[in-house]
């Protein structure tokens, strides 16, 4: 009994306790808060990444790959609902008469990728595309002006004869194009030489802006363009009437996902089997394909969440300096404890129920103050944007709606372990260094 | 002759202070009956206040035995000691120390909360607050039960200390110099305190000091030089 009651009576007259617990407090929050909101951005991004992505992708075709073979050993599937072949190439538009902008130096792309002037041309059959991906809502995104939509039951149709582009929204909007503007796409393929070499033939398309697409995946819209496959098929690969590069492919059961991956691989290298050992074709879920960039996103959350554990244990330090003043300047009770009839064990636990309260009650309020910031966090932005115009966390820069956040109690769960294991092991130390002293030292002075 | 409620029989304890080793007490023999008064008399650094401590369960001799009721205790296990200490023996000492967190009905309670576990204090909590005033307004703070101790005199420090040595019910009251920080005219009070209750309740008094008046007011007087008792009782 007289532990706890010596314990909380040394705590509630020694203010300096708090500041134990505030270090504790604030640096639990910081974990449950950060994560959360961290987590809430993967979630999102995930979303995003997920809303501008087939749900299997067949890749690293090789040039003399044929889309009628493929598409009918694909279609043997009964998981398959759905196929669209693509063209993939790399280019840059300009408005006529201008020079495409410079490429930015090496490594210099942003979350958008929509600062730098190489673009991904995705040559596509609209119709098929509708059926293999949201391409229909893209093209009806509530955020593209009426002025800048396509039409959509036939956005890639050129009744002129003058081939179409769509283009993303924030590129669109940034390059001051409209709906009917020419732009100059500039590309290049590599042609067989006469003497085995092989030379690079500069393409020149020019395009008439058919309107804007915007998925929820920034970086989507800043890289790619659409194009009718026909268009790119003609200029990049006029020999190959029946070739492909890319299958875009949606599921009927998203839950076989995986299973239909590993059979659709298996089909594509029957198909694409010419004898020898070398595999053509890769089959790859949506995860699988945008895998290195959701793992970039984790794995900053991962980093994050060991500074955090960082700041945690310095703050524990700061509960241990408080602890180990308060046990040197109790070294008088120690004794008098003794001389009542108390063991070290019993001063040990006077000290430890000090730490522990501590631990428990900066760990209790920071979970708690955690959660409900989490939980109102947009509405903390909007209060702090409102009182002060800074805004904490600018939500067009990630293409969200509102801060994100998602509270996993599993890891409160952790947060609280981490905090109680950390609190427990910093008042150990002042706490054993109180049971080693000798009472009687304390006794014989003043 | 009946069996002493406490006996020292030829206890040395010896402290190291590097690799000299130091004799404290040398051989000293001592006993204390029931309800006794005894004086324990000598300079500083005779042995006084370690022989308290060897006797007090505080401290361990080198060599001896130290009885409680003719039972040998100097080498029970440190949990066992720290039970009997708590059960038969109550400490006044020179320095009060008294908790300053606490109130000075807090600090008198104390006693009782560390034989209680916490069901156990909180069941009988009415009974303990009872016997704790009762016991402050023997010693005369039954209007300072809520002071700390930073609120409280000298002399009123050491009455909450002697009532707080008190409310076990010890058989023994170890007091080392208790009138050793306090003057002449609140020390004399504090004496008559102690003694008055001692003689009430039949309680075995070992008073350390080395002040002759004080010495002379108790039933035998042991002197110490040097560690080693000088001589045997002597009457008042």
């Amino acid at each position: 009994m007289y532990r706890l009651f010596l314990a909380v009576r040394y705590l509630l007259t020694r203010p300096i306790n708090l500041l134990g617990m505030l270090g504790i407090l604030l640096s639990v929050w910081a974990l449950v808060v950060v994560v959360s909101i961290f987590s809430g951005f993967l979630v999102e991004i995930e979303r995003h990444v997920r809303s501008a992505s087939a749900d299997i992708s067949v890749g690293d075709l090789p040039p003399w790959a044929e889309w009628t073979p493929l598409e009918r050993a694909l279609r043997d599937d009964p998981n398959v609902q759905g196929l669209a072949r693509r063209l993939v190439h790399y280019g840059m538009i300009s408005r006529p008469g201008e020079r495409p902008p410079t490429p930015p130096l090496l490594g210099r792309t942003a979350l958008h990728g929509g600062d730098q002037p190489f673009l991904l041309l995705l040559g596509i059959d609209a119709a098929a595309e509708r059926d293999v991906t949201g391409f229909a809502e893209w093209l009806q995104h509530p955020a593209i002006p009426a002025d800048l939509r396509a039409d959509p039951q036939a956005p890639l149709a050129a009744p002129d004869g003058r081939p179409r582009v769509l283009v993303g929204l924030e590129r669109l909007q940034r390059d001051g194009l409209r709906r009917g503007d020419v732009v100059v796409l500039t590309s290049g393929r590599l042609l067989d030489g006469p003497e085995g070499g092989r030379g690079l033939q500069q393409i020149t398309l020019e395009l008439v802006v058919a309107g804007a697409f915007k998925t929820h995946h920034g970086g989507f819209d800043g890289n790619n363009v659409f194009v009718d496959h026909g268009v790119l098929r003609t200029a990049l690969h006029p020999d190959r009437p029946d070739g492909v590069q890319e299958i875009a492919i949606r599921v009927r059961d998203l839950d076989g996902l995986a299973a239909t991956a590993d059979r659709l691989q298996r089909a594509v290298a029957r198909v694409l089997d010419r004898g020898d050992d070398r595999a053509f074709g890769r089959v790859v879920t949506w995860r699988e394909k945008n895998g290195q960039f959701l793992a970039s996103v984790e794995h900053q959350r991962g980093l994050l969440k060991i500074v955090l554990v960082v700041i945690m244990v310095t703050a524990a330090f700061l509960m241990l300096a408080t602890l180990s003043m308060m046990v040197t300047e109790k070294t008088s009770d120690i004794g008098i404890l003794t001389a009542m009839g108390g063991t070290p064990g019993g001063v040990l636990q006077v000290f430890l129920a000090c730490g522990l309260t501590i631990t428990a009650a900066g760990t209790a309020l920071g979970v708690l103050t955690g959660i409900v910031t989490s939980v109102y966090l947009e509405e903390i932005r909007q209060a702090v944007l409102w009182a002060t115009g800074i805004d904490l966390f600018p939500l067009n820069v990630y293409n969200l709606d509102r801060v994100p956040c998602s509270l996993d109690p599993w890891w409160l769960l952790q947060v609280a372990a981490m905090a109680f294991a950390v609190g427990g092991v910093v008042s150990a130390w002042p706490a054993w260094r109180a049971a080693r002293h000798d009472p009687l030292v304390s006794l014989r002075g003043a | 002759m009946s069996t002493p409620v406490l006996a020292a029989h030829a206890v040395t304890k010896h402290y190291r202070l590097g690799k000299r080793e130091i004799p404290v007490l040398r051989g000293v023999d001592l006993t204390l009956q029931a309800g006794e008064r005894l004086a324990l008399l000598g300079a500083s650094g005779a042995g006084k206040s370690t022989l308290l401590h060897v006797l007090g369960l505080l401290d361990q001799p080198t060599s001896g035995q130290v009885c409680f009721d003719g039972r040998p205790v100097h080498d029970l296990p440190i949990a066992e000691r720290a039970r009997l200490r708590h059960a038969h023996t109550g400490f006044v000492f020179q320095f009060y120390h008294l908790i300053p967190e606490l109130t000075a009905l807090q600090n008198v309670l104390l006693a009782r909360m560390m034989a209680s576990s916490m069901t156990g204090y909180w069941r009988q909590r009415g009974a303990a607050r009872a016997a704790a005033k009762a016991l402050l307004e023997q010693v005369g703070l039954g209007d300072r039960l809520h002071h700390r101790p930073a609120e409280l005199s000298g002399g009123e420090r050491q009455r909450v200390a002697i009532a707080r040595a008190l409310l076990a019910e010890p058989r023994v009251i170890l007091a080392d110099e208790p009138t050793g920080n306090l003057d002449s005219h609140t020390a004399a009070g504090v004496v008559d305190l102690m003694f008055s209750i001692q003689q009430q309740r039949g309680i075995a008094l070992l008073l350390v000091t080395h002040n002759e008046d004080l010495a002379r007011r108790c039933d035998r007087i042991v002197r110490m030089q040097d560690g080693v008792v000088l001589a045997e009782p002597t009457g008042t």
